[in-house]
C-alpha cells in the first residue's frame, strides 16, 4: 500500500462510520420530533456512507474480501436505525401501557 | 445510607484521586516527546508511561467497583454480605497501590530475576505491578465477587436481570486477570495470553460492568423503567460480546500468531461499530423522551456523552485502523494512542464521572442537581480530550505515512518521522490540550467538592412527540 493510499483509505473508512452515525442520530431525532428535514438529512448521510463504501471498494488497495465486508457493513447501516427506533418505540409504548 | 454506599464513596474518592495522578503522569509522559532528555536517568519515560497507564487501569477499576458497591444495596434493598471484608480489602487495595507507586517512582526496575518479578516490576505492559500486588488485586476481585454473589443469593428479593448479567460477568472478570501472572519466555506466546487479559477486560468484561452501571444510572437519573434498561442491556451485551470477543484478533496481527487471525480479527473488529450505533440511538431516544429534563443534569449529560464518544472513539477511530492492511502501518504509533485515549474516555471515564455526580447528589441531599458550575469541568474535559486525540491522530498518521509506509519502518525512518513537523505539531497540540484536560479535572473536582445550590424539581416527561 502506498503512503497516499494508506491515508486516503483510512480517512474514507473513518468518514464512512461517522456518516453512519450521522444517519442514525438525524433519523432518530427527525422521527421523534416529526421533522421531515432532519429525516431527509439522515437519509442523505446514509447516502454519503454508501457512496464512501463504494469509493473504498473502487479506489482502495484493500483485498476483495475486505471491500465486500465494508460494502456489506454500509448496507447493514441502512437497517440499524429504523429497526432500533421501532424497537425502542415498542418498548416505550409497552411501558406506557403498563403504567 | 448503607455501609456499602459509604464504602462506595471511599472507592469513588480513591478513583477520583488516582484520576488526577493519571493526568499528572500523562502530562509528564507527553513532555518527553518534546524534550526527550528530560529527567534522563532520574525518571525515564518508560516509568512515567507505566504510572500513567497503571493508574488508568486502577482508577477505572476502583470507579467501577465503587459504582457497584453504591448500587448493589439499592438494587437488593439489603446490606452487602461480608461488608466488613470489603472494607478491609479497600484499605489493603489502597495500601498496595501506594506501595507499588512508591516502588515505581524510586526503585523503578531491578535485575532479571525472581526477586524483581515478585517485588519490583513484572515488566508486562499494563500489569507491571509486582507479583505480590497482582495476588493482592486477585484477592480484592475475589472478595468483590463474593460480596456481589453472596448478597444476591441471600437477598430475599428475586434476582434482577442486571444482577444476573453482573454475576455472570464476574467469572471471566476474575478468570482473565489470572493472565497477569505467567511470564512465558516465548514473546509470541506470552503476548497471545496477555492480550486475553487486556482485551477481555477492556473490550468485554468491563464493557458489561459499565453496561450494568449505566443501566442503574439511567433508572436513577432519568426514571427509565427497569424492563427497558434490562432489555437494552441484554441486547448490548449480546452484540458487544458477539463482536468483541473475537475482535481480540486485531491484537494478534503482528505478534507471531497464525495468519488466520488477520481474517478473524479484521472481520469481527469491523463489526464492532454496529452495536455502538444502536447505543447512540438509545441515548438520543431517551434524551428526546425526557426532553433533557432530569433530576441530575451533570450525570445525565455525562451518560449521554458516553454514548456519543464511545461511538466516535471506539467505533470511528477503531474502524479507521482495524483492518490488517491499515493496522500494519498504524500499530504502535501515536495513532493507536489516539484511539486508546478516545475509546477509554468514551467507554468508561464519562460513565464513572456520571456515577460521581449521582453520589454527590445523594450526599448533598438535594432533589435536583444542576446549575452551571459543573459545565466548566464538562466542557474543559471534553475539549481537552478531543484536542488531545486530534493531536495524537495527526502525529500518528505522520508516523504511519513517513516512518512506516514511505520509510519502510527502518530506525532511520522512525527517527526522521519523529522530527517531522506534522508529528511534532501534533505532539505540541497534545501537550496543550492535555493542560486543558487537567484544568477540566480541577474544575470537576472543585464542583464535586462544593455544595450544590438547591434547585426546583423538574419532572421528567416520558412522552415522545408524535412521529
Amino acid at each position: 500500500m502506498t503512503p497516499d493510499a494508506l491515508i486516503t483509505t483510512t480517512v474514507l473508512m473513518g468518514l464512512l462510520v461517522l456518516a453512519g452515525g450521522a444517519w442514525a442520530v438525524l433519523y432518530c431525532v427527525g422521527r421523534m420530533r416529526a421533522r421531515g428535514a432532519l429525516v431527509r438529512a439522515g437519509i442523505a448521510s446514509y447516502g454519503v456512507a454508501l457512496a464512501l463504501a463504494l469509493v473504498i471498494a473502487v479506489v482502495s488497495p484493500l483485498d476483495f474480501g475486505w471491500k465486500l465486508l465494508i460494502v456489506a457493513s454500509a448496507l447493514a447501516y441502512a437497517a440499524i436505525p429504523p429497526i432500533t427506533l421501532r424497537y425502542l418505540e415498542r418498548m416505550h409504548s409497552d411501558e406506557e401501557a403498563h403504567s | 445510607m448503607y455501609r456499602s454506599q459509604k464504602l462506595a464513596l471511599r472507592y469513588l474518592t480513591a478513583a477520583a484521586t488516582l484520576f488526577g495522578v493519571m493526568i499528572v503522569f500523562g502530562l509528564l509522559s507527553s513532555l518527553y516527546y518534546l524534550y526527550p532528555s528530560m529527567l534522563f536517568n532520574v525518571f525515564n519515560f518508560n516509568m512515567s508511561k507505566t504510572m500513567h497507564i497503571d493508574t488508568l487501569v486502577i482508577w477505572l477499576l476502583m470507579g467501577l467497583m465503587g459504582a457497584i458497591y453504591w448500587y448493589l444495596p439499592k438494587e437488593l434493598e439489603t446490606e452487602v454480605e461480608g461488608i466488613w471484608l470489603a472494607e478491609l480489602m479497600f484499605w489493603i487495595f489502597c495500601a498496595a497501590v501506594v506501595v507499588v507507586a512508591l516502588v515505581f517512582l524510586f526503585v523503578q526496575y531491578g535485575s532479571s530475576n525472581q526477586f524483581s518479578l515478585w517485588f519490583i516490576n513484572q515488566g508486562r505492559k499494563y500489569v507491571e505491578a509486582p507479583r505480590w500486588a497482582a495476588i493482592g488485586i486477585t484477592l480484592v476481585m475475589l472478595v468483590f465477587s463474593y460480596n456481589v454473589i453472596a448478597t444476591s443469593i441471600k437477598a430475599k428479593r428475586k434476582m434482577t436481570g442486571i444482577l444476573w448479567v453482573l454475576v455472570i460477568d464476574l467469572i471471566p472478570l476474575v478468570a482473565v486477570y489470572l493472565d497477569a501472572f505467567p511470564a512465558d519466555t516465548n514473546l509470541s506466546t506470552d503476548l497471545y495470553w496477555w492480550w486475553w487479559l487486556v482485551h477481555m477486560w477492556v473490550e468485554s468484561t468491563w464493557e458489561v460492568l459499565i453496561g450494568c452501571v449505566m443501566a442503574w444510572v439511567l433508572m436513577d437519573v432519568m426514571g427509565t423503567q427497569r424492563r427497558i434498561v434490562e432489555a437494552w442491556l441484554y441486547i448490548e451485551v449480546m452484540l458487544v460480546l458477539g463482536a468483541g470477543i473475537l475482535g481480540l484478533g486485531h491484537h494478534y496481527f503482528w505478534i507471531g500468531t497464525p495468519r488466520y487471525w488477520l481474517s478473524i480479527g479484521g472481520f469481527f473488529s469491523a463489526l464492532e461499530p454496529l452495536p455502538l450505533l444502536g447505543m447512540v440511538m438509545h441515548a438520543v431516544y431517551d434524551a428526546g423522551m425526557h426532553r433533557l429534563k432530569t433530576s441530575n443534569q451533570p450525570a445525565y449529560y455525562w451518560i449521554t456523552t458516553e454514548a456519543f464518544l464511545n461511538f466516535i472513539g471506539a467505533g470511528v477511530w477503531g474502524f479507521m485502523m482495524t483492518l490488517p492492511q491499515i493496522n500494519m502501518f498504524s500499530h504502535g504509533t501515536q495513532w493507536t494512542a489516539s484511539h486508546g485515549h478516545f475509546a477509554f474516555y468514551g467507554a468508561y471515564v464519562c460513565g464513572i464521572i456520571a456515577v460521581l455526580y449521582v453520589a454527590k447528589q445523594r450526599v448533598s441531599g438535594v432533589e435536583v442537581l444542576g446549575g452551571n458550575r459543573w459545565k466548566w469541568g464538562y466542557g474543559l474535559l471534553n475539549l481537552g480530550m478531543v484536542g488531545m486525540v486530534m493531536g495524537l491522530l495527526l502525529a500518528g498518521m505522520a508516523q504511519a505515512f513517513y516512518g512506516r509506509a514511505a520509510g519502510g519502518s527502518t530506525l532511520m525512518a522512525f527517527t526522521m518521522a519523529s522530527e517531522n513537523p506534522w508529528f511534532t505539531s501534533g505532539m505540541y497540540a497534545r501537550v496543550g490540550f492535555g493542560f486543558v484536560f487537567a484544568a477540566g479535572y480541577v474544575m470537576l473536582i472543585y464542583d464535586l467538592l462544593t455544595a450544590p445550590r438547591a434547585l426546583p424539581r423538574a419532572e421528567p416527561q416520558a412522552q415522545p412527540e408524535p412521529a
